[in-house]
């Protein structure tokens, strides 16, 4: 599995977390957030992280535009750490772009990796 | 003087509700990637405005409204998050921006009504602490300065970025032992803070130049989303005179953009703030650029360069005209803005690690200040508090923002050591 960090803030200490966590199983790039976009769009990749202070808008905004919205879910806001059941929903609903607030990384990244590696 | 403030702040939050209520601008960038879904009608204004209230809410009160109460100046954070939640809120076409209008209005003037009775009461209890609550930002007006050395730390390396630390210091002592001087009878005072963080940012921005465009094919984003600039072009005027409202409030000293020009201009260091909130706009170019490219949608204070300027300016109708100036032109280069950005990667990168190293440094200098101020209004009671409040965030997993907790512990502190005075267990210091 290839997973690409797009957005926008943390962005090495996001990829060491998901190499750390998946080991083996995934492939981790950290690109530009559009080239990030671009590498789901194409199929070079098959999932993408971001972080930033919104959980939505240096994190997910290419991802969005480029991907849609259907494509894309913010796991976590501003004092809204993420929960487990909301990522797992987002999963099966198809989403391949996740978005999430940088202080809460080591909650979010754990989660949803445990969802799509399953 | 006060009616006049009072009625600029309703004016600001009228035009930036009903911005928001016409898909215009909106203040939150991670609201604005959402905009064109309800623009374009894939998503409905009540999903919308549900999206903005929970992306935004929780920040007015956990961000916007501790920072406004500790220094008495509004963060626009407070204002802006929430006129995103009532132009998202009210109904489509012409009548609906007019209730939005109306709304944000009624909004604005009763954050500033309401956040002065709090002040007001603050200073009516027994143990009064507003003034011990100024201590909060003390750490912040001098450690700003450092945050250009940290986004070169996180994008060269820590011995790059222990370099720029150390040539900025060097610079900042120099001022401080040689910065005054008399030139013809004039005494200049140069200023030290404000020469640091000049001289970290260009080491910042000369590394930055200096990184190549790697071979692989840029995207263009102007030519992919050309109708989504045509739309924000489209509508300069109206971001025009949000942006010379904003200017002449943040002139006049009603509000501030970011926690740390807060308290700088709190502290009466208008040049200080005007640099700091310059450098700021710097890390958030990129950022808007692409929002606003990839969307149609701008924000009601652009890429907040409109802050620095009436910083700068200081004259609430010059910065007005400054402020329109600005903003149009970040909206007519945009297209530029972009190319250069694919030019200059370095600056882009720069642009995040910039927003990186500042919310960091909040997080250490608010946490330190929290922890000053809670200890100045009860010795011993503030240290003990803080440093349990803030670690109890991080195990609850952070509900509050990090930044924000030292200062809402001390606030905290605040009201409970008056609970505790009126019951008996704590003494009023003389």
């Amino acid at each position: 599995m290839k997973i690409v960090v797009g957005g926008a803030v943390e962005k090495q200490a996001v990829a060491d977390l998901i190499k750390k966590i998946a080991g083996e199983k995934a492939e981790v790039l950290i690109m530009s957030d559009v080239q990030a976009a671009m590498a789901i769009k194409s199929k070079a990749a098959d999932y993408y992280f971001g972080a930033c202070h919104t959980g939505g808008g240096g994190a997910l905004s290419m991802a969005i535009a480029l991907l849609t919205k259907a494509k894309c879910a913010t796991i976590s806001m501003p004092g809204r750490p993420p929960k487990e059941e909301d990522v797992a929903h987002e999963v099966a609903e198809g989403k391949v772009a996740f978005g999430f607030t940088a202080d809460h990384m080591n909650e979010a990244v754990p989660m949803i990796l445990k969802h799509i590696l399953a | 003087m006060d009616f006049v403030n009072i009625a600029m702040v309703a004016v600001v939050s009228a035009l930036a509700a009903f911005l928001t209520n016409q898909g215009i601008a909106v203040f939150n960038d991670g609201l604005r990637p959402i905009m064109p879904e309800f623009v374009e009608g894939r998503m409905t204004r009540k999903e919308l405005a549900a999206t903005a209230f929970a992306m935004g809410f929780g920040l007015v009160i956990g961000f916007g409204i501790p920072f406004s109460l500790t220094a008495t100046i509004l963060l626009v954070h407070c204002i802006f998050l929430g006129t995103d939640i009532i132009g998202t809120a009210t109904p489509n076409g012409k009548m609906g921006g007019m209730i939005a209008a109306a709304v944000g209005a009624l909004y604005g003037v009763g954050i500033k009504l309401g956040l002065e009775a709090i002040v007001k009461a603050f200073e009516m209890l027994p143990v009064n602490f507003m003034a011990s609550l100024g201590e909060v930002g003390k750490p912040v007006v001098i450690a700003f300065a450092v945050f250009p050395a940290l986004a070169v730390a996180y994008q060269y390396g820590v011995k790059k970025g222990l370099i720029n630390l150390v040539i900025s210091l060097l610079a900042r002592q120099l001022i401080v032992r040689f910065g005054v001087f008399t030139i013809g009878g004039a005494k200049i005072v140069l200023n030290p803070e404000g020469t640091a963080l000049l001289v970290g940012m260009i080491i910042l921005l000369l590394f930055a130049l200096n990184e190549k465009a790697p071979k692989e094919e840029s995207v263009d984003l102007v030519a992919l989303f050309s109708d989504r600039v045509a739309r924000i072009r489209k509508n300069l005027p109206f971001l025009m005179v949000m942006g010379a409202l904003v200017a002449a409030a943040t002139s006049m000293k009603i509000m501030a953009g970011d926690p740390i020009s807060l308290n700088l201009i709190k502290e009466g260091n208008l040049n200080d703030a005007a640099f700091a909130a310059l450098a700021r706009g710097i890390g958030f170019v990129p950022l808007v650029a692409s929002t606003a490219i990839a969307t149609g949608v701008y924000g009601p204070v652009g890429m907040t360069f409109v802050f620095a300027a009436a910083l700068f300016i200081g004259n609430p109708i010059i910065a007005a005209v400054a402020g329109a100036i600005i903003i149009g032109l970040e909206v007519l280069l945009l297209g530029a803005i972009a190319k250069g950005l694919d030019k200059y990667p370095g600056i882009r990168k720069a642009g995040d690690n910039i927003r990186t190293a500042m919310s960091q440094l909040l997080e250490v200098a608010l946490l330190v200040g929290g922890m000053n101020a809670a200890n100045a209004i009860a010795p011993g009671i503030g240290f003990f508090l803080v440093a349990g409040l803030y670690i109890l965030n991080e195990i609850a997993g952070k509900p509050v923002v990090r930044m924000a907790v030292g200062p809402i512990a001390a606030i905290i502190t605040g009201i409970l050591v008056n609970i505790m005075a009126v019951i008996g267990l704590f003494q009023i210091p003389a």
